[in-house]
C-alpha cells in the first residue's frame, strides 16, 4: 500500500458482487477496494444494505452461488488470491487461519448439533487436539467470553441460549484457532454494554498477543471510535470514505458520514427530542452505477453527481473520499 | 411530559416467575431450573414506553415473550387491560389442575363404560343389525364428548364454590387469549428466525390483515403500501422474499408487520439491534409517532441504553431474572442508584474517539453466575463494586425509596428504615 508502514495481511481490490434474481441484477458489491494490516482493526459502518456483509462474505467464497457472482476483483491473503483458489484451499483456511463472525448467529450455529460440538469440531479438524483437550479448550473459550457455567452448558442447543449468548458462542467459534484475520460482522449487536466492554478487552489483548489483524463490522459508532484503527465508511455497495479514526470522526468529508455522525444519540449531554434522520430512501443497487448513489438524499448534490460516479479522492494521509464536492470550501471539488 | 399519575395502568405484573426445567442423566431427571425470569413486578401505562434494558440473557426476552403469554408462566399475575392473563391466584390454579385431572378421569371412564355397554348389549344380541349398532356406537361417542367438555367446568365451578375462590379468578382459555392477542405485537430479536422465508414481504406484512380484518384486495394491498412507506421500505420490494434483504432491512419487515393490525400495546424486543443509527434514529421516530398518533404503548427491550434514553418514560434495569432498578428516564440517568446501573451506564462507549482514551470506567470483574445457580444473597453480589457482608446473606427487597423509584439493593435500605 501507498503509505502503510506495515505490510497487509489481506488486500482487497476492485470487488464486484452481484445477484442474479428473477426481477434481475442486484449489484451490491460495486468495485470495493481496502486493505487490513497486520495486527489492525478496520471499522467497517454503512447504511443497511450498503453491501458490508456481502464484501466480507464474498472474501472468502461463502456466498451461495448462484444466485451470488463475484463478477471481479482480487482478493490477496498470504500469497494467494482467495478469489480464485479451490473449495478444499478455501476450506483450510476459513475458520484456521480466517475467523468469522457471521451477523446472523441462528442462521450459522447449526441447530441440531449442541454447542460443544460445534466449538470443539474445528479445534479438532484444524489443531489436531484430542476429544479431551478439545472439550477443554471449548470450556475455556466459553468462559473467556463469559458464558457462565460453561461446562454444562456445552450439551446445550443453540436454541437455549439468549440472543447474545449465542453471539458470544459465535466469537468463541471464531477465536478458537487463533486465526490470522478475524472478521466480524455485527458481533456484539445482542450484547450489553457490559458484556460488550469485555469482549472489547478480549479483543485488543488477542491483538497485542497474537498480531491479530481484525475487520470490525457495526453500526455502534461508540464502539468504532473506541476500538478502531481505521474506518471505512460503506454506501449503496460502495466504499464512500475511509482514514483513520480520529481523523475522520473529527473531520468527516462525506455527506453522507457527516449525516451519520450527527444521527448518533448520546447517553451523557442534553437529550435531544426529536432524532435526527437521513431522509429519503436508500438506492436500488438494480444496475452498474453511474452515478454517485447518495445524490437522492444528499444536501449538497449538484448536476455532475448525476452523471458521474465519483472515485476516491486522497484528501489527507491514508484519508480518501468519494465525493465530488469539499466540504471545506463548501464547493465542488476540482477533480 | 408523560405524567404517570394521571395515567391508567395498562399492563401490570406481580410477582412474574419463568422457569426453564432443567433435564440430566439418562432418565432425564428434572434436576434444577433456569430462573429465567424471577420474581418480577412493573406497571406499565396507558401511552408510556417502559424501557427494559440489562446484560445479555438476564432475561428481558423470556420476560416479554411471558407478558405476551407467549410462554406459560411458572408464577405470577399478568394484567392487560384488565384482563388476567396469567394465574395470579395459586389456589384456582390447583382447582384447575386438579379439574383437569378429573375430567381427563371421567371421559375415559365414559368412554370405557359406553364401549363396554355397547359391547354388551352387541354380545347379548340385544342389539342387532348395522344402524343399531352405528347409532349406539355415535351416541357413546356424543356423551364422551359431552363428559369432556362439561366435567372440567363443573368440577371447578363445584369446587371453586366449596373452597371460596370465584371463577373469574380462573386464567383465560385459549380462545379467551386468542381474542386479546391482536391488540398486543411483539417485534422480535431475530429476524431472521420470525420471518418466514418462502412468503414474500407483502405477505408477510399482510399476514395478520388477512387472518384478522376483512379488507378487500386492493385496500389490503394499500395498507401494506402505507406500512412498507412508514417503516422505511421501499415499495418495489414488495414481492421480494426475506433472504433478499439485509439485516436491518429485514427488521423493518417485522416491524411492518407488527403495525398492521394497529395494536395497542406492543413488545419489541431489541427492534433497533440490527439496523443502521440512521434507521434507527427513523424507527424510533417512528414509533414515538406512532405512540402519539394512536395512542400506543410499549415495552421496549434494549440494550442500547442511548436510545433508550431517548425513547422510554421510564426505564427498568434488570440483572439475573430480577428488575434491580425502576425510575423515570431522566433521574435514572442522571442519578442512577443501584451499583449495576451505574457500571451500566459507565460502560457505554461514546462515539468520540477521544474520549475513549481518557475514559473513566467501571468495567465489572468477576464471574457473572449463572441463572441456574444464582449467588446467596443478593444477584450482583459476584461482581458488585460496592459489595457489604450482608449482601452475600440476605437477598434485597425490591422497594420504592423515593416517589416513583425502585431499588433492589442493600445500600439504599438504611436511608428507608432511618427516614
Ligand atoms: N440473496 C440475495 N439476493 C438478492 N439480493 C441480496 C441477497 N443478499 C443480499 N442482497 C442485497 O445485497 C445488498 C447488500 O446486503 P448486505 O447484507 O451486504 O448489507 P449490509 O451492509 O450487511 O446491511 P446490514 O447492516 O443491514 O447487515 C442489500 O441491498 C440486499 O438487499
Ligand atoms: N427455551 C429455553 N430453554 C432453556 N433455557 C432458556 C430458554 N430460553 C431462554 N433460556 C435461558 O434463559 C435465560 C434468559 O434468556 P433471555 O433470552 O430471556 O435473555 P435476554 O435478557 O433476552 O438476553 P439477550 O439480551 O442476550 O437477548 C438465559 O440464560 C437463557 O439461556
Ligand atoms: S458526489 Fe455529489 S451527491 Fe454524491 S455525496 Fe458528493 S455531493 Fe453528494
Ligand atoms: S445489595 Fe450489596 S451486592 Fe447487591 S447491589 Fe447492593 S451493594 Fe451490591
Ligand atoms: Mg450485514
Ligand atoms: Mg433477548
Amino acid at each position: 500500500m501507498l503509505d502503510g508502514a506495515k505490510p497487509s495481511v489481506l488486500d482487497v481490490k476492485d470487488l464486484k458482487t452481484v445477484f442474479k434474481t428473477r426481477r434481475g441484477e442486484v449489484h451490491a458489491v460495486n468495485n470495493v477496494s481496502f486493505h487490513l494490516e497486520a495486527g489492525e482493526l478496520l471499522g467497517v459502518v454503512g447504511e443497511s444494505g450498503s453491501g458490508k456483509s456481502v464484501t466480507m462474505m464474498s472474501l472468502i467464497g461463502l456466498l451461495p452461488s448462484p444466485p451470488a457472482e463475484v463478477r471481479n476483483g482480487q482478493v490477496n491473503f498470504g500469497g494467494m488470491d482467495l478469489l480464485r483458489a479451490d473449495e478444499d484451499q478455501l476450506r483450510a483456511i476459513r475458520g484456521a487461519r480466517i475467523g468469522f463472525v457471521f451477523q446472523d448467529p441462528m442462521t450459522s450455529l447449526n441447530p441440531v448439533f449442541n454447542v460443544g460440538f460445534q466449538l470443539m469440531e474445528p479445534l479438532r479438524k484444524h489443531m489436531g487436539l484430542s476429544k479431551s483437550k478439545a472439550r477443554k479448550r471449548a470450556v475455556e473459550l466459553l468462559e473467556l467470553v463469559g458464558i457462565p457455567d460453561a461446562q454444562r452448558r456445552l450439551k446445550d442447543f443453540p436454541h437455549q441460549f439468549s440472543g447474545g449468548m449465542r453471539q458470544r458462542v459465535m466469537i468463541a467459534i471464531a477465536l478458537a484457532c487463533d486465526p490470522e484475520v478475524l472478521i466480524a460482522d455485527e458481533p456484539t449487536t445482542a450484547l450489553d454494554v457490559t458484556i460488550q466492554a469485555q469482549i472489547l478487552e478480549l479483543v485488543a489483548e488477542l491483538r497485542k498477543k497474537l498480531g491479530m489483524a481484525i475487520v470490525w463490522i457495526t453500526h455502534d459508532l461508540g464502539v468504532i471510535a473506541g476500538i478502531a484503527d481505521r474506518v471505512l465508511v460503506m454506501y449503496g455497495g460502495q466504499v464512500v470514505e475511509q482514514g483513520p479514526v480520529r481523523e475522520l470522526f473529527a473531520n468527516p468529508k462525506h455527506p453522507y458520514t457527516r449525516a451519520l455522525l450527527e444521527t448518533v444519540p448520546h447517553v451523557r449531554g442534553a437529550r435531544a427530542e426529536r432524532l435526527k434522520v437521513i431522509q429519503g430512501q436508500p438506492p436500488m443497487l438494480s444496475g452498474q452505477p453511474t452515478a454517485c448513489p447518495f445524490r437522492d438524499r444528499c444536501p449538497e448534490a449538484m448536476p455532475r453527481c448525476a452523471q458521474e460516479n465519483p472515485w476516491r479522492i486522497s484528501v489527507g494521509h491514508s484519508h480518501d473520499v468519494a465525493c465530488f464536492w469539499d466540504p471545506d470550501t463548501g464547493e465542488a471539488r476540482d477533480v | 411530559m408523560f405524567d404517570a399519575s394521571q395515567q391508567r395502568k395498562l399492563v401490570s405484573v406481580r410477582g412474574l416467575k419463568m422457569y426453564f426445567p432443567i433435564y440430566t442423566g439418562l432418565l432425564r431427571r428434572h434436576t434444577g431450573d433456569v430462573k429465567a425470569v424471577d420474581g418480577v413486578s412493573f406497571d406499565i401505562y396507558e401511552g408510556e414506553t417502559l424501557g427494559l434494558v440489562g446484560e445479555s440473557g438476564c432475561g428481558k426476552s423470556t420476560c416479554g415473550r411471558a407478558v405476551l403469554r407467549l410462554y406459560e408462566p411458572t408464577e405470577g399475575s399478568i394484567i392487560i387491560d384488565g384482563k388476567e392473563l396469567a394465574w395470579d391466584n395459586i389456589e384456582a390454579r390447583r382447582i384447575s389442575d386438579q379439574a383437569d385431572r378429573i375430567g381427563r378421569w371421567a371421559t375415559w371412564a365414559a368412554f370405557l363404560l359406553g364401549a363396554a355397554l355397547v359391547i354388551w348389549l352387541g354380545a347379548t344380541e340385544m342389539l342387532t343389525g348395522a344402524w343399531p349398532i352405528v347409532i349406539a356406537v355415535l351416541a357413546v361417542l356424543v356423551a364422551t364428548y359431552l363428559v369432556s367438555r362439561l366435567s372440567r367446568s363443573v368440577i371447578y365451578r363445584l369446587r371453586g364454590a366449596s373452597e371460596g375462590v370465584s371463577v373469574d379468578e380462573f386464567a383465560p382459555d385459549d380462545r379467551a387469549l386468542r381474542r386479546i392477542r391482536p391488540t398486543m405485537q411483539m417485534v422480535f430479536q431475530d429476524p431472521q428466525a420470525s420471518l418466514n422465508p418462502r412468503m414474500t414481504v407483502a405477505d408477510i406484512i399482510g399476514e395478520p390483515l388477512s387472518e384478522h380484518s376483512n379488507k378487500t384486495g386492493k385496500e389490503r394491498l394499500n395498507r401494506i403500501y402505507e406500512l412498507m412507506d412508514e417503516v422505511g421500505l421501499n415499495r418495489d420490494f414488495a414481492n421480494r422474499y426475506p433472504h433478499e434483504f439485509s439485516g436491518g432491512q429485514r427488521q423493518r419487515i417485522g416491524i411492518a408487520r407488527a403495525l398492521a393490525l394497529n395494536p395497542k400495546f406492543i413488545v419489541c424486543d431489541e427492534p433497533i439491534a440490527a439496523l443502521d443509527v440512521s434507521i434507527q434514529a427513523q424507527v424510533v421516530n417512528l414509533l414515538e409517532d406512532l405512540q402519539t398518533e394512536l395512542g400506543l404503548t410499549y415495552l421496549f427491550i434494549s440494550h442500547d441504553l442511548s436510545m433508550v434514553r431517548h425513547i422510554a418514560d421510564r426505564v427498568a434495569v434488570m440483572y439475573l431474572g430480577k428488575i434491580v432498578e425502576l425510575a423515570p428516564r431522566d433521574g435514572l440517568y442522571e442519578d442512577p442508584h443501584h451499583p449495576y446501573t451505574k457500571a451500566l451506564l459507565s460502560a457505554v462507549p461514546e462515539p468520540d474517539p477521544v474520549s475513549h482514551d481518557e475514559a473513566n470506567r467501571v468495567i465489572l470483574q468477576g464471574d457473572v453466575p449463572s441463572p441456574s445457580n444464582p449467588p446467596k444473597g443478593c444477584n450482583f453480589c459476584t461482581r458488585c463494586p460496592s459489595v457489604m457482608d450482608i449482601c452475600h446473606q440476605i437477598d434485597p427487597e425490591f422497594r420504592e425509596v423515593s416517589a416513583g423509584r425502585f431499588v433492589a439493593c442493600h445500600l439504599f435500605n438504611d436511608t428507608q428504615t432511618a427516614g
